[in-house]
């Protein structure tokens, strides 16, 4: 492409695709660039590849089947969607779920934050030539694998929470799984801490790279660990408490400089935060129903169907017709692995959902990126994507 | 890094949230200025009804009033109620969901939208994200964000016809698209808004900017 530079000299500037399918774009996203030599001179981004029409095929069907296809939102944390989505129709509801489910919820989300961040430290690791780190983290994030196994059944697609509660209660020894997986994964983040941390090359490679101002982040809709990487305190699990988050003792990790490093470094320390927030929870948990005796959501009892003509309806209409949430515009959100996730449930009073938007956090992200790689050098612009942990799932729906 | 991190005092972000307004004081606050109605749909949160020709005001507004600082759009949402039960209004609604990094409140303002005339003006001056939100709800539901300096379709393919969260799209229909975006009038304007003069787009291989 020939242009003329701001300085009135000729330059040629090659225009070039990185992505859709490019393997520092983990996930179909597509820039297109124009660079001079090896620096990044404009350049605008695509999204789409990935979009499945979710909020098109959840309204066929009811809100029980919205849970499955939530999993396939953010694949690296399927929970996290489950029961962002799962809360969501209970405010509408008006309910809580039990105190052990709440508390399981919240090991099962603290647990997905620590599976999403290691994915996202790996991979962006691996982007940048620093194999061995995955090994270390992989390995560990299996091991959560293993216990999802033993949950539920399912590794990556979950679907584990029930509208007013769960699938069903966790396994015999549950605990005792989850509380040696969390040795493992302080184990695991020392050892990649060591190798990284005053790592000459891996600090060049991401010290003052695609910065962005906490002003910028904030005007760009930014939310979570990448947001608190530009020095924004703000965490939805402090700010606006849910679930009882106000009872743990944690601390928000924030940056300075709003730059790879500190956006990767924001992460592997909030696994430790949330290292913590499992230990908590876990010493609260308590044995108890985990799901909701509300007759509008929650089965009833099967000897009490096989003997009353009520409970026998209630089984029937749950099971053929689905939940009723009352009509309206309701709104809630979770602090996700990656910020804000968001369902705005719009309901006619009827089975299936009238209209659910959900508000993807690395949508914002995304948005912003192409802006933030101006100027800077091609190599530099895999470190970066991966540091924003982009996953097309959610972004695309 | 939290411990060791020199505060800056000065930047809002480092303090502490600060507990925002009620719903009865954004009401307050809101509803005669902007002639706005509460919506009674939004029986959980509070929703304001305003006019298409004041929400710009109103946005406006919201972001710079130092005592409101909703200096974050969470989200832009279409919705269409041509099927929704007993439903007289107009068919459309837009729906923007605000919050505030400085204060603990949220609000969302709600445009009733006609079908004959979806347009509506574009908050892309106020909140830079709002272009993208504003594309996908164009992609979505064919609602106009008048002063939106790109409107074009963001998750559906360059090709496709119609918008097909609208209610009377069926969900079963199939399109045939092939030619991807090229996408080169869009680096071209950025490389203007750089300072850039484009002279020539052509370049060997990349010229179609698609292959991929």
């Amino acid at each position: 492409m020939r242009t003329i530079a701001p300085g009135g000299d000729h330059v040629d500037l090659m225009t070039i695709n990185l992505g859709p399918s490019h393997p520092a774009t983990h996930g179909t996203l597509r820039l297109f660039a124009a660079l001079d030599g090896e620096n990044v001179i404009a350049a605008v981004g695509e999204m789409g590849y990935l979009h499945r029409g979710f909020e098109k095929m959840i309204e066929q069907g009811t809100y029980q089947q919205v849970l499955p296809y939530t999993d396939r939102l953010n694949y690296c944390s399927a929970m996290m969607n489950n029961i962002g989505f799962c809360k969501s129709v209970e405010k509408m509801f008006g309910i809580t779920p039990p105190e052990r489910c709440i508390r399981l919820r919240v090991v099962l989300l603290e647990l997905s934050r620590i599976i999403d961040h290691l994915v996202c430290i790996c991979t962006n690791l691996v982007d940048l030539g620093a194999l061995t780190n995955f090994w270390y983290f992989f390995n560990t994030r299996e091991e959560v694998y293993t216990i999802w196994e033993k949950l539920c059944g399912a590794r990556l697609t979950n679907t584990v929470t029930r509208i007013g509660g769960m699938y069903r209660d966790a396994y015999p020894g549950f605990a005792d799984d989850v509380r040696r997986v969390l040795g493992r994964v302080e184990h695991a983040v020392a050892e990649v801490r060591g190798l990284i941390e005053h790592n000459k090359i891996f600090i060049d490679r991401t010290k003052d790279i695609c910065p962005i101002s906490a002003e910028q982040a904030v005007a760009w809709g930014w939310t979570g660990p990448c947001l608190r990487a530009c020095g924004v305190d703000r965490d939805l699990r402090k700010d606006e408490p849910y679930y009882g988050y106000e009872e743990y003792q944690f601390d928000t990790v924030i940056g300075t400089s709003g730059d790879t490093f500190d956006r990767m470094m924001v992460r592997m320390l909030e696994i430790l935060e949330s290292v913590s927030i499992t230990r908590q929870a876990l010493d609260k948990l308590k044995p108890g129903p985990v799901n909701t005796t509300d007759a509008r959501l929650s089965l009833p009892d099967r000897q009490r169907v096989y003997h009353d003509m009520e409970a026998l309806i209630n089984s029937f209409k749950l099971i053929y017709e689905g939940v009723r949430p009352p009509a309206g515009e309701c709104y809630d959100a979770i602090e996700a692995a990656n910020g804000e996730l968001g369902f705005l449930i719009v309901s006619d009073g009827g089975t299936n959902p009238y209209r659910i938007k959900v508000r993807p956090p690395c949508f914002t992200q995304w948005a912003a990126f192409p802006g933030m790689m101006e100027g800077a050098m091609v190599p530099d612009l895999a470190a970066a994507l991966g540091s924003i942990n982009i996953i097309a799932g959610e972004l695309d729906r | 890094m939290s411990a060791a991190a020199p505060a800056t005092p000065t930047s809002p972000y480092r303090l502490a949230i600060q507990p925002g307004k009620s719903i009865e004081e954004l009401k307050t606050a809101l509803i005669e200025r902007f002639a706005a109605t509460v919506d009674p749909a939004d029986r959980w949160d509070l929703t304001l009804l305003v006019s298409r020709d004041r929400l710009h005001e109103a946005a406006a507004f919201l972001r710079d009033d130092l005592a409101l600082r909703f200096d974050v759009l969470l989200d832009v949402i279409g919705i269409d109620y041509l099927s929704f039960p007993d439903h007289r209004a107009e068919r459309f609604a837009v729906t923007y969901l605000f919050k505030s990094t400085v204060f603990r409140h949220r609000l969302k303002l709600k445009v009733r939208l006609d079908e004959d005339d979806a347009t509506i003006a574009s908050l892309t001056d106020l909140y830079p994200i709002a272009e993208w939100h504003e594309r996908e709800t164009w992609d979505q539901f064919g609602i106009v964000f008048a002063g939106h300096p790109n409107l074009k379709r963001l998750l559906n393919h360059h090709e496709f016809q119609g918008h097909p969260l609208r209610k009377d799209y069926p969900c079963q229909k199939r399109q045939k698209l092939s030619l991807n975006d090229p996408m080169l009038d869009q680096l071209e304007a950025r490389l203007k808004a750089k300072g850039y003069q484009v002279v020539s787009a052509a370049n060997g291989s990349a010229q179609t900017g698609a292959g991929a």
